[in-house]
């Protein structure tokens, strides 16, 4: 035999064992980790059953409902729009787990892209998974991509336009959830989960939806909460109840040019109140530096610091970065101060939340105090 | 020296050792530096690394991988001979004005599809025999054909590096037209005129249309000789008029192109000639391989952020001359990746700045990235059309138009709201 030819042998066999090892992760990451059912979840669906279009889909996800003691007002959370934003993720998660309503109703969606917890983003270096330890064992969670994964949604065109308005994109923002809204039943798998939700809404009169995202500190709506011109005035109020509890938070008006995201096309073209909120995640940014499963639990990083001594970064960075317990400590209180705001302007129509730690709760215990212990029922 | 520091220095390193020592393909000597940054950089699962930083260039690859195939039929169809003697025929008599001509021609499939790859390896295949005819070197022609390349690929109606900018700030691609023009237009006639008007002007075109070849138009006719390059341009421009109706992507649209190629003009064994097209792309489709694992074992052991921080670090005042550096030399590893790395960061350092000019301008110096061993898309492609083995010879030659290109970006950067009042 040839000495190239004995060399070409080698080389594909090497190529095949990488390919097989490799893919073994990437199918791993296909399996959904559990989420513990908690007290308060009186039902779970899906959202095909708002969209049928999405039954039997990688776009299909879970819809915890959460129903009060008393009638209310309604609240949708969506976390897991973008799966490498992991606090929207958890934050949701910590709602199906923990909360009790005395009043009102709660739909939560975890996953709401949940094709993108399937995969991570090429070339970003991200973990596939990390791990959060509770009194009773490890709980572990995936780390997904901004995108849905391409394995679903095949290929990208070079430029995406948005549907309604017309808005030109680069081309894989074709595949982000945040930029297909109202999304239509005919497009592509990303623009019908829009769509489903969007029905989710209409249908059941959703009184305020919540987005839950995070970006890099190098980014300038950051800490902040993101509201449609309708929920300005409640965004208002709960920016100052939060700051009444040290929680220092940045109100921005929803872009009129900027479309496809949740705070601008769910308040045009639904009844419900949107509003968008960002803590600060050092994964995900481009000045961040080793990226692993600690940086994402405790956002530590010294290139960001570096970068905020420089003056780069718009939200403040010291050595104890910013934590996940943090971030999703921002997110709990950001939505409960928004639910008590509601309430107080609207005592007829109540949304009430019970069980969940404060922001202060979960800098002091840590996320893992708080979760279900991992053996309990699941979901 | 930081841990990020030594990882760098080890696997540039590795990989020149690779290339220059030890001979190795520029592919293989990657994939090794590569997986050496992951182990040293004590990745838990190196292997997936490995893997998944290539999967960001899938698409670019089918795109220059069918590219190939269908430039090599129209090659083999004697179309390629037979356009050059028809247009050559036509303007010989103005060649300042064929050399722009020709040069926007160039500028085409960049401009429609946003990838300097498609506008070298498709318009420059057809105009660069018209070049040789007309007296200009292949060092020359290849030269021209890489910058009206990055120029097509910069100027309007699609710019990507732009939009990933624009993606990292969220700031929508609208309002960009008029500047990318004024970025893109005038470089491109002076690039024109650079290389190609001042090249041909003493060379007597009369006997240069004498020694034209008509044989090949005579036989099958204009219409159906040409049909497949026609057809391309128009799916492509159709594909952007009506991206609801049409959506076939780049691949397809190479791939009807190649099989209209092979029963429009002289006959030709297709399959051979996928094949050398095949085995000419492979190096640089190796090259694409290995630099997505280089990118993506940088990000996770946190070279990258080693690298962008580094870049942010100098003074306001040095902040564009570090632009001007760390860009195209980021470039070497991809120019969207140089967009999306470098891009975004800097056009957050410069948001006092008018934001649509000043994207546009980083996008511009950003495209320069193609022109950078060892991917150097632009320029490897320039080589292989022209017929030249080494491209270093072209890429000296684009040595003082790509300082011209980061001095008119990085001057439209200074004056950018002096230049948004004038339109």
């Amino acid at each position: 035999m040839k000495k190239h030819t004995i060399t070409a042998i080698l080389c594909a066999a090497v190529a095949l064992i990488a390919a097989a090892i490799a893919g073994t992760s990437f199918l791993e990451a296909r399996k959904q980790t559990p989420i513990v059912k908690g007290p308060g979840v009186s039902e779970i669906k899906m959202l095909s059953d708002w969209f049928p279009g999405l039954k039997g889909s990688p776009g299909d996800t879970e819809v915890y409902i959460l129903r009060g003691a008393k009638p209310g007002a309604s609240m949708l959370v969506l976390g897991g729009t973008h799966p490498n934003e992991p606090s929207g993720h958890l934050a949701a998660v910590m709602l199906i787990e923990r909360a009790q309503l005395p009043s009102g109703t709660l739909y939560v969606i975890p996953r709401a892209n949940a094709s993108g917890f399937t995969h991570n983003d090429a070339q970003e270096g991200a973990p596939q998974k990390f791990t959060i330890q509770t009194p009773a064992g490890p709980r572990v969670f995936r780390y997904g991509s901004r995108a849905t994964n391409p394995i679903h949604q095949w290929p990208d065109p070079n430029v995406y336009i948005h549907a309604s308005s017309g808005q030109t994109l680069s081309g894989s923002e074709t595949r982000n959830l945040n930029r297909g809204y109202p999304g239509r039943p005919d497009g592509t798998l990303t623009e019908r989960i829009c769509y489903g939700i969007v029905q989710l809404i209409k249908q059941e009169n959703i009184t305020i939806t919540v987005d839950l995202h995070e970006a890099s500190p190098e980014y300038p709506v950051i800490n902040a909460i993101v509201a449609h011109p309708k929920a300005m005035s409640l965004a208002s109020d709960t920016v100052l109840g939060l700051e009444m509890q040290d929680i220092a938070i940045r109100l921005e008006p929803s872009p009129v040019n900027l479309r496809g995201l949740t705070h601008r096309e769910l308040g045009d073209f639904t009844d419900t109140l949107p509003v968008l909120m960002e803590t600060a995640n050092a994964s995900q940014g481009r000045l961040r530096g080793r990226t692993d499963e600690a940086l994402v639990l405790t956002g530590k990083d010294k290139w960001y610091v570096r970068a905020a001594r420089l003056g780069r970064l718009y939200v403040p960075y010291d050595e104890k970065g910013h934590p996940l317990d943090e971030r999703v400590g921002r997110h709990l209180a950001g939505i409960q101060e928004l639910a008590f705001s509601w309430t107080l302007s609207h005592e007829d129509q109540p949304l009430e939340f019970e069980g969940l730690p404060s922001y202060d709760d979960l800098m002091t215990d840590g996320l893992g105090a708080w979760l279900n212990p991992p053996s309990a029922p699941q979901s | 020296m930081s841990p990020e520091f030594l990882l760098f220095i080890l696997m540039v390193g590795v990989f020149a050792a690779g290339c220059f020592l030890l001979k190795w393909p520029v592919a293989a000597s990657m994939l090794v530096a590569a997986t050496a940054g992951a182990l040293a950089g004590g990745l838990q699962d190196p292997i997936r690394h490995l893997v998944e930083g290539t999967f960001g260039y899938v698409d670019t690859i089918l795109t220059i991988a069918t590219a190939m195939m269908f430039m090599m039929g129209f090659r083999d169809s004697g179309a390629l001979e037979a356009l050059t003697a028809v247009v050559v025929k036509r303007f010989h008599k103005v060649p300042s004005l064929l050399m722009i001509l020709l040069t926007l021609v160039i500028m085409v499939p960049g401009m429609i599809t946003g990838s300097s790859t498609a506008s070298v390896l498709t318009a420059g295949a057809v105009v660069a025999p018209m070049f040789f005819v007309m007296g200009m070197s292949k060092v020359d022609a290849g030269a021209l054909i890489s910058l009206a390349a990055i120029l097509g690929m910069i100027a309007p109606p699609v710019n990507i590096p732009v939009m990933i900018i624009g993606g990292g700030i969220d700031m929508p691609y609208v309002g960009f037209e008029i500047p990318l023009l004024l970025l893109t237009i005038p470089l491109a006639i002076v690039f024109a005129l650079w290389f190609g008007w001042r090249k041909v002007r003493g060379v007597d075109q009369a006997k240069v249309v004498e020694s034209l070849d008509f044989s090949t138009l005579q036989q099958y006719g204009a219409i159906k000789l040409f049909a497949p390059i026609v057809v391309v341009l128009v799916l492509m421009v159709l594909e952007k008029a009506f991206p609801r109706v049409l959506s076939l992507g780049m691949p397809l649209i190479f791939l009807l192109g190649t099989a209209l190629t092979w029963i429009a003009g002289k006959r030709f064994d297709i399959l051979q000639s996928a094949r050398k097209a095949m085995e000419d792309a492979l190096p640089v489709l190796g090259i694409l391989v290995g630099v997505g694992m280089l990118i993506q074992v940088m990000t996770a052991t946190g070279v990258r952020g080693f690298i962008v921080v580094n870049a942010l670090s100098v003074p306001q005042e040095l902040l564009l001359v570090m632009i001007a550096i760390s860009i195209p030399l980021f470039g070497a590893i991809s120019a969207f990746g140089a967009a999306s790395v470098l891009g975004v960061p800097f056009m957050l350092a410069l948001l006092g700045r008018d934001q649509i000019i000043t994207a546009a301008s980083l996008s511009l110096i950003a495209a320069l990235g193609d022109f950078m061993p060892p991917t150097a898309l632009a320029a490897i492609f320039a080589a292989k059309v022209v017929g030249i083995e080494k491209y270093g010879t072209i890429l000296k030659k684009l040595l003082v138009p790509a300082l011209l290109i980061i001095a008119v970006a990085l001057t439209f950067i200074l004056f950018s709201r002096q230049i948004r009042a004038l339109y």
